[in-house]
């Protein structure tokens, strides 16, 4: 795992306890991050679970009801959104549409006063910094997506901001584009050091991007960890859920010793599993394992369970195989497209040795 | 454009045959009459000629009404810019339910006749008007104020009467405006007013130079407004128009009238969306 | 190039269309126009609900001045947006030489007997009297004696002007003119000894508007007929009338036929009606207080005469010699009190 340099002006931004209210509605609930110098940090949810909310908290542009916003350690919350020094990059780009490119770039530098000459000297830089020096008379709307996503980039950093947000940022663009565009703006954010929160629905682009994710739902931080924390050991089911793709199987909890839960699967095996802190001692729980952890077996076993075979669709490098439980469950699995062997039918469904699956309690 | 199928055989243009035939009908006839008419000498309409318009042109008085309704238009202009702009800001940053409120209110005085409203504003400035018996109540003022019958007392009347033709186009600009435009200035480090026209003003000066339009043209023109608050004594070339044509019954100076009203005016409205193209292109942009 | 035939012929079309609706004219229906105000307000509340009882006509009424009614006339050219006109001495020659009515025949009025001698002629039929003088507000202001007094304080800071537009502001201004050496053709001095009292003259507005800036006190002295006196006091107003000292001014309102019309029958019901008994007695009581022609119908005491006898010692102006020179005094009067 990567982290980012650490630079002498990035800062620490601190979100203790905030909570926003929109009328009754709690549109996010006692927050709290702290987030170090330097580092990108994705919030990830679906839309309405309060992540963009939180971002106009940070810029200023959304009071909360209560709970503080430090940066560098001073609280930063009596301050209106324009002395907060505070850049961000729009999903729309929010371009001034009757301002040139260069225009756009020196808006912030004339707001705080700057001087011609080191307005001048500092768009030259920015539109350098985004390779758009040919640009700089254009209007916005003479420009491609992708093109005014780094206006509005240089736009944000030519002000040198103490903190950079982004607000799905990527969004409106396609594919291609968007991974390009992820790869630059990580590496200008590198360069520069800022500390930066990035808004996302989408997970591959938080994994990629992020040094650390934080998952929101309805208002609340499921998990905030590291991509890789957050992909391999899921702490909710909401977090197991909205990351990767997952198979959910239900099963009881027969004993737990030793750190190590004996669950049987309502689908017809028995496995030994370690046990999170926390699980009943006997109940319902719910297994969770991705696609590429299962593996399919000719022969049977104690650990396995029979399944019926449905169809299978090539996915890039991968197949994946539907198959149904003995009790209704739907489940997928994925493996190399070169491993499948030839010869008897696979219809036994186990966990593959380096398997991490997680146990979650089963709500009745 | 290509053509494609059968449907295309049907020109775009040839759609607008009938609205352009009853525009020929119903506009441009009635104003090549008039044209006509106004190069008569007498009111009997026998004796072709310039005489009436030697005899407009000729007074310097109607260089005064001309002056004078043009000014009428540009002072309404002014007010109803100065309370309206502020008032679509604020409209922008209602809830959606106080907006509707507050756009029944600006639609409502459209809803009554003029006539209606104008013989109101008598009862509102009347020298024992609303206005005088509240500051006379207050003590602020001993002898009534003369508003009824002064140019002042017209342009706050008009002003309240073209209100909805100035914020009509005004809101329907601003509320197309990407809200995070603002945001965006905000974040770099624009104070209020520096986003207000340096990003606001700007983008909304189509709105604004529609809004203009509508108001100077329709207040040039408010004859019973004009008459009734403004009584006759404020020339204005509505009140020439009628004198000439249902009083004095010559009709073709009443045409020369209602010709330099139409030109005065529309010369005025030429440059205004002349202003308004030029600055019109960044909004669909 | 347009000759001046096709410009009449197009004017006819357009005017024609676009006046007020031909579509009016069903079976038993009748336009008539009618003075804005208190001749207005009679003539809703009494003749029309007599017309239909009595004679099953709809009456629809056009609140018009006398010029006005000439003015939408001509405009019309043969296809007249009203069937009867309402009219005044000045606007009644004006239409006559404009040959806008139709030729009246007085024998089918079946109350001809009643109205006096000489009221009804070719051209129409008269059906009241108007008196012009001053009304004022007794709560604000002495009682004014004559025309003079209005040009002075304490009237003439309280005074509503109007001009040349209609005949009682046209007859008043003569008045006025006369007291300073003015002639009937010759209002000139009027104009003069307003302008140098102009900056203290609380309203100059259209005829119309007048009674409204009464009533709102904008002003509390003002030249007017019997009428509106009347009709103002009938609303609570005060106001009281005054015959000036030099006299007051009197004329005929007279009745007639729309040239082109289709409702002739109907109209000679109507003028009928109007010159009858019934309804000169009903209109003739306050608030309406209008001077009856019909001899059956006796003058109220608080009418400015006591017989139509006395019409002879009012002040009659000839309008034949004012109208000619009307245009120009109308323009006179806007550059004298223009601001």
């Amino acid at each position: 795992m990567q982290t980012a340099p650490r630079d002498k002006a990035a800062r620490t931004l601190d979100i203790e306890d905030v909570t926003v209210r929109y009328g009754a509605a709690l549109a996010v609930d006692g927050v709290s991050l702290s987030i170090e110098p330097g580092e990108v940090v994705a919030l990830l949810g679906p839309s309405g679970c309060g992540k963009t909310t939180l971002l106009r908290v940070v810029a200023g542009f959304v009071r909360q009801a209560s709970g503080r916003v430090r940066v560098d350690g001073a609280p930063i919350d009596h301050l209106p959104a324009n002395q907060r020094n505070i850049g961000i990059v729009f999903q729309n780009y929010a371009l001034f549409p009757h301002m040139t490119v260069a225009e756009n770039v020196a808006y912030g530098l004339r707001a705080r006063g700057a001087r011609g000459p080191e307005i001048a000297a500092k768009v030259n830089r920015f539109l350098e910094t985004v390779q758009l020096g040919g640009f700089r008379d254009r209007l916005p709307r003479q420009l491609s997506g992708g093109q005014q996503q780094r206006v509005a980039l240089a736009r944000a950093l030519a002000v040198e901001p103490s903190i950079l947000l982004l607000d799905e940022p990527f969004a409106a663009l396609d594919r291609n584009l968007r991974l390009d565009m992820q790869i630059e703006v990580k590496r200008l954010q590198r360069t520069l050091g800022l500390t930066t929160i990035l808004v996302t629905h989408d997970q591959d682009e938080a994994m990629s991007v992020a040094d650390r994710i934080a998952v929101m739902n309805r208002g609340k931080v499921e998990q905030f960890d590291s991509p890789v924390a957050i992909y391999d050991s899921p702490r909710t089911l909401f977090v197991n859920g909205f990351i990767g793709s997952s198979n959910l199987l239900a099963g009881k909890v027969a004993a737990i010793d030793g750190g190590m839960a004996t669950v049987a699967l309502d689908a017809g095996a028995v496995l030994r599993l370690p046990a999170p802190s926390g699980l009943p001692e006997s109940g319902g729980v719910l297994l969770s394992v991705r696609p590429e952890q299962l593996i399919l077996s000719a022969i049977p076993g104690p650990e396995l369970w029979r399944v019926e075979p449905g169809l299978s669709l090539p996915l890039g490098g991968q197949l994946v195989h539907e198959a149904r439980t003995a009790d209704g469950t739907t489940i997928k699995i994925a493996e190399p497209r070169l491993a499948a062997p030839k010869g008897l039918p696979r219809v036994y469904c186990g966990l593959s040795p380096d398997a991490r699956p997680s146990l979650f309690p089963r709500s009745t | 454009m290509k053509e494609g199928g059968k449907l295309s055989l049907f020109r775009e243009w040839q759609l607008a045959v009938p609205l352009a035939l009853a525009f020929a009908a119903l506009f441009l006839a009635p104003l090549l009459l008039l044209v006509g008419v106004s190069f008569y000498n007498d009111e009997k309409i026998t004796q072709p000629g310039f005489a009436s318009w030697l005899k407009f042109y000729g007074d310097p008085f109607n260089y005064k009404v001309i002056g004078d309704t043009l000014l009428l238009g540009a002072k309404t202009v002014c007010t109803t810019v100065l309370i309206g702009y502020p008032l679509a800001l604020v409209y922008l940053d209602l809830s959606a339910r106080l907006q509707k409120v507050l756009l029944f209110v600006i639609v409502m005085p459209l809803l009554l006749s003029v006539v209606v409203r104008t013989f109101a504003w008598i009862v509102v400035l009347g020298r024992e008007g609303v206005v005088n018996s509240v500051l006379m109540g207050l003590g602020v003022i001993s002898e009534p104020l003369k508003l009824l019958q002064t140019e002042l007392g017209l342009v706050i009347s008009l002003t309240q009467i073209e209100m909805p033709l100035m914020l009509l186009p005004l809101i329907s600009v601003m509320s197309r405006l990407d809200p995070n435009l603002r945001d965006a200035s905000a974040a770099l480090g624009a104070s209020r007013w520096r986003t207000l026209f340096t990003v606001i003003v700007p983008l909304s000066m189509p709105g604004l130079i529609a809004g203009c339009l509508l108001v100077f043209a329709s207040s040039t023109t408010a004859f019973i407004s004009q008459t009734v608050i403004g009584g006759v004594r404020l020339i204005y070339l509505p009140l020439v128009i009628w004198q000439q044509s249902l009083v004095v019954y010559h009709w073709p100076l009443a045409a020369v009238a209602s010709l330099s009203l139409v030109v005065s005016v529309l010369s005025v409205v030429a440059a205004l969306s002349w202003a308004g193209r030029r600055s019109g292109g960044y909004v669909n942009g | 190039m347009f000759t001046r035939r096709s410009l009449l012929a197009g004017a006819t079309a357009l005017g024609g269309a676009s006046l007020l609706p031909g579509l009016a004219h069903a079976k038993g229906s009748l336009i008539a126009t009618t003075y804005p105000g208190s001749w207005e307000d009679a003539y809703r509340a009494i003749v029309a609900p007599m017309l239909k009882k009595q004679a099953d006509i709809d009456l629809e009424l056009a609140p018009l001045f006398a010029m006005d009614q000439i003015g939408k006339v001509k405009a019309a050219r043969g296809a007249p947006p009203f069937d009867a006109f309402l009219l005044d001495p000045g606007p009644r020659i004006v239409a006559i030489e404009g040959g806008l009515f139709e030729k009246f025949d007085p024998k089918k009025l079946t109350n001809l007997p009643k109205i006096p001698e000489g009221f009804a002629d070719e051209h129409g039929v008269c059906v009241s009297a108007q008196v012009v003088g001053i009304a004022y507000n007794p709560k604000k202001l002495p009682a004014p004696k004559g025309w003079t007094d209005l040009l002075k304080d304490p009237w003439v800071s309280r005074l509503g002007l109007t001009g040349f537009q209609t005949t009682f502001g046209t007859s008043s201004i003569i008045e006025i003119g006369k007291q300073f050496g003015g002639t009937l053709t010759n209002p000139e001095p009027a104009l003069v000894e307003l302008n140098k009292v102009l900056p203290k003259v609380a309203a100059v507005g259209l005829p119309a508007a007048m009674p409204g800036l009464f009533q709102q006190g904008q002003c509390d002295v003002m030249f007017t007929n019997t009428q509106t006196v009347a009709t103002l006091k009938g609303k609570g107003v005060d106001i009281e009338f005054v015959k000036p000292e030099s006299g007051a001014i009197a004329f005929y309102t007279t009745m007639h036929i729309a040239k082109g019309t289709a409702e002739a029958e109907n109209a000679y019901k109507y003028f009928d009606l109007v010159i009858g008994k019934e309804v000169q007695t009903a209109l003739t009581p306050a608030p309406y207080n209008f001077l009856p022609v019909n001899k059956d119908v006796p003058l109220t005491p608080d009418m400015p005469m006591k017989s139509l006898d006395e019409m002879a010692k009012y002040i009659n102006h000839d309008w034949a010699q004012i109208n000619p020179l009307r245009a120009g005094w109308i323009e006179k009067f806007n550059k004298e009190m223009a601001k």
